[in-house]
C-alpha cells in the first residue's frame, strides 16, 4: 500500500515538475515579447498628442467647421462598440476583464449594438451569447501594421458618416505598468471638445488647406485610425504583461506544489522502511 | 546661409525624422510646396509624393516618400503622414513589381465589376509605387 502511494506521489512530481518547466518557459517568452510591445507601445503613444492638438486648435479658432464629428449635434441611437480581447489565453484575468466591462454596455443598449472585435477571445464569447459581430479581427496583435488597423477603423468611419452609427466606443485594456492593466472604455466618435479657454487662442492667422472643413474632415478619421492602432498596441503589451503575471504565478504555484509533494514523498518513503524495520524487529523477536 | 527650422515627420509606428532643417519640399494637395523658417502658419493636407529636405548647414537634398498626412507649420514643422521612406530604403525592384501587378489588374478589371474601391485602392496603390520608384531613382526633381 505504501508503495503505490509512493509510486502516486512520484508520478505527480513527475507531471507538476514538467509544467512548472513550461510555465516558466511561458513566462520567459512572454516577458521578451512584452518588452519588445512596450517598445512599440511607447513609440505610438509619444506622437497621439499631435493629432488632437491639431483637432483642438481647428476646433478653438474656426467656426465653420463640419458639425457632424462634435458631440450634441446628433441624437445617439445606434452605437458601435469596437472591444479588443487577445487571440490567445493563458493570460489571467485578461480578456474577462475586458468582456466583464463590455457586456453591460451591451446589455443596457436599447438598440442592437454593433461590434466590432478585435481578438478571437472576444469575438467567441459574444457570439456565443447571440450578439451579432459586424467585423473581426483575428490576427496576432504583436505585429499588426497601420494598414491593417485601416481595415477595422475605415468601415466604422463610413458608417458614422452615412448615419448607421452614431456613436463609436472603444474598449480595451490600457498599460498603467508592467505589474497593473486597467479596462478603459472610451468614446471616440463624437469629438467632445471642451471649449477650454485655457487653450490658447492661436493669435496668427493659420492657413488651411485646402480648406478648413477638408483639414478637420481628414483629421477625424485619421484620430479614429490613430485611436484604433493605439488601442490594439496597448492591449497586445498589456495581453503580454498579463501573460507574464499569470505564467509567473503558475510557476510559483507549481513550486510550491512541489515542495509538498517532495514532503509527502518522503514521508510516505519513511513510513515504510520504518514499517520494514518493524516486521524485521518483530520476525526476529518471534524467533527469541 | 539660410535661418534653420525644426522638422519632425511623425507616422503611427515611430517618428520618422527629427532635426533642423533649411528647406522642406513637400507634395500638397494643390501642388508642391517649400517651407523655410518663419513660414506663415499653416495646415495642409499632403498628396502621396515625394518629401526634399536640406538640412542645415548642408548642401544635398536628403528624399523621402509619403503616403498622404498633413503638415503643420508653426514655429516649428510637423509633418504627420500614414507611411513614409528613406531613398535608400526603398528596394526599386519590388515596387516596379508590385506597380506592374496592379496595372495588369486595373486594366484587367477596369471594365468589369469590380469593386469601386478595390479600383481605387490600386490606383492609389500604382502612386505610391510610382513615387517610390521616383524617390529611389533619385527624386522626380533630379539633382543638379
Amino acid at each position: 500500500m505504501a508503495a503505490a502511494n509512493m509510486q502516486d506521489i512520484k508520478r505527480r512530481i513527475k507531471s507538476v515538475n514538467s509544467t512548472e518547466h513550461i510555465t516558466s518557459a511561458m513566462k520567459l517568452v512572454s516577458a521578451s515579447k512584452l518588452r519588445k510591445a512596450k517598445a512599440t507601445f511607447e513609440r505610438t503613444t509619444e506622437y497621439f498628442h499631435y493629432i488632437t492638438e491639431s483637432i483642438a486648435e481647428i476646433a478653438n479658432s474656426s467656426s465653420d467647421i463640419p458639425e457632424r464629428y462634435l458631440l450634441g449635434n446628433r441624437e445617439i441611437v445606434n452605437t458601435c462598440y469596437i472591444i479588443v480581447t487577445s487571440c490567445k489565453g493563458l493570460c489571467g484575468g485578461f480578456n474577462s476583464n475586458v468582456i466583464k466591462e463590455a457586456e453591460p454596455l451591451l446589455r443596457n443598449d436599447s438598440q442592437k449594438p454593433i461590434i466590432v472585435a478585435v481578438g478571437s477571445k472576444g469575438k467567441e464569447y459574444f457570439e456565443k451569447r447571440g450578439y451579432e459581430i459586424y467585423s473581426d479581427y483575428l490576427a496576432p496583435p504583436e505585429n499588426i501594421s497601420f494598414l491593417e488597423t485601416r481595415e477595422i477603423s475605415k468601415p466604422i468611419i463610413d458608417m458614422y458618416n452615412s448615419g448607421e452609427i452614431d456613436e463609436v466606443v472603444l474598449i480595451y485594456t490600457s498599460f498603467v505598468s508592467s505589474m497593473e492593466q486597467a479596462v478603459k472604455v472610451e468614446r471616440l466618435l463624437p469629438f467632445e471638445i471642451d471649449n477650454d479657454p485655457e487653450v490658447m487662442k492661436i493669435e496668427k492667422q493659420v492657413d488651411y488647406e485646402p480648406s478648413v472643413e477638408e483639414v478637420f474632415n481628414y483629421l477625424v478619421p485619421k484620430y479614429v485610425e490613430i485611436k484604433v492602432y493605439g488601442a490594439v498596441v496597448e492591449s497586445a503589451t498589456c495581453e503580454h504583461a498579463a501573460r507574464r503575471t499569470a505564467m509567473e504565478n503558475a510557476t510559483d504555484n507549481a513550486r510550491e506544489m512541489l515542495s509538498n509533494l517532495s514532503l509527502f514523498y518522503n514521508r510516505a518513503r519513511q513510513a515504510a522502511i520504518t514499517n520494514e524495520i518493524i516486521e524485521i524487529v518483530a520476525g526476529s523477536e518471534a524467533q527469541d | 546661409m539660410a535661418k534653420s527650422v525644426q522638422l519632425e515627420v511623425i507616422t503611427p509606428e515611430k517618428l520618422f525624422y527629427k532635426g533642423e532643417i533649411e528647406l522642406v519640399i513637400v507634395r500638397t494637395l494643390t501642388g508642391d510646396e517649400g517651407f523655410m523658417a518663419n513660414h506663415a502658419w499653416a495646415c495642409k493636407l499632403l498628396d502621396i509624393g515625394e518629401m526634399w529636405i536640406r538640412e542645415k548647414g548642408k548642401e544635398e537634398f536628403r528624399i523621402a516618400a509619403l503616403a498622404n498626412g498633413y503638415i503643420d507649420v508653426k514655429d516649428s514643422i510637423i509633418i504627420y503622414t500614414d507611411a513614409a521612406e528613406w531613398q535608400e530604403e526603398i528596394d526599386a525592384g519590388r515596387a516596379a513589381e508590385k506597380k506592374a501587378a496592379m496595372e495588369a489588374w486595373l486594366n484587367q478589371n477596369l471594365a468589369g465589376e469590380a469593386d469601386p474601391n478595390e479600383i481605387a485602392r490600386a490606383k492609389i496603390s500604382i502612386a505610391k509605387q510610382a513615387t517610390r520608384m521616383n524617390v529611389a531613382a533619385g527624386g522626380a526633381r533630379r539633382k543638379r
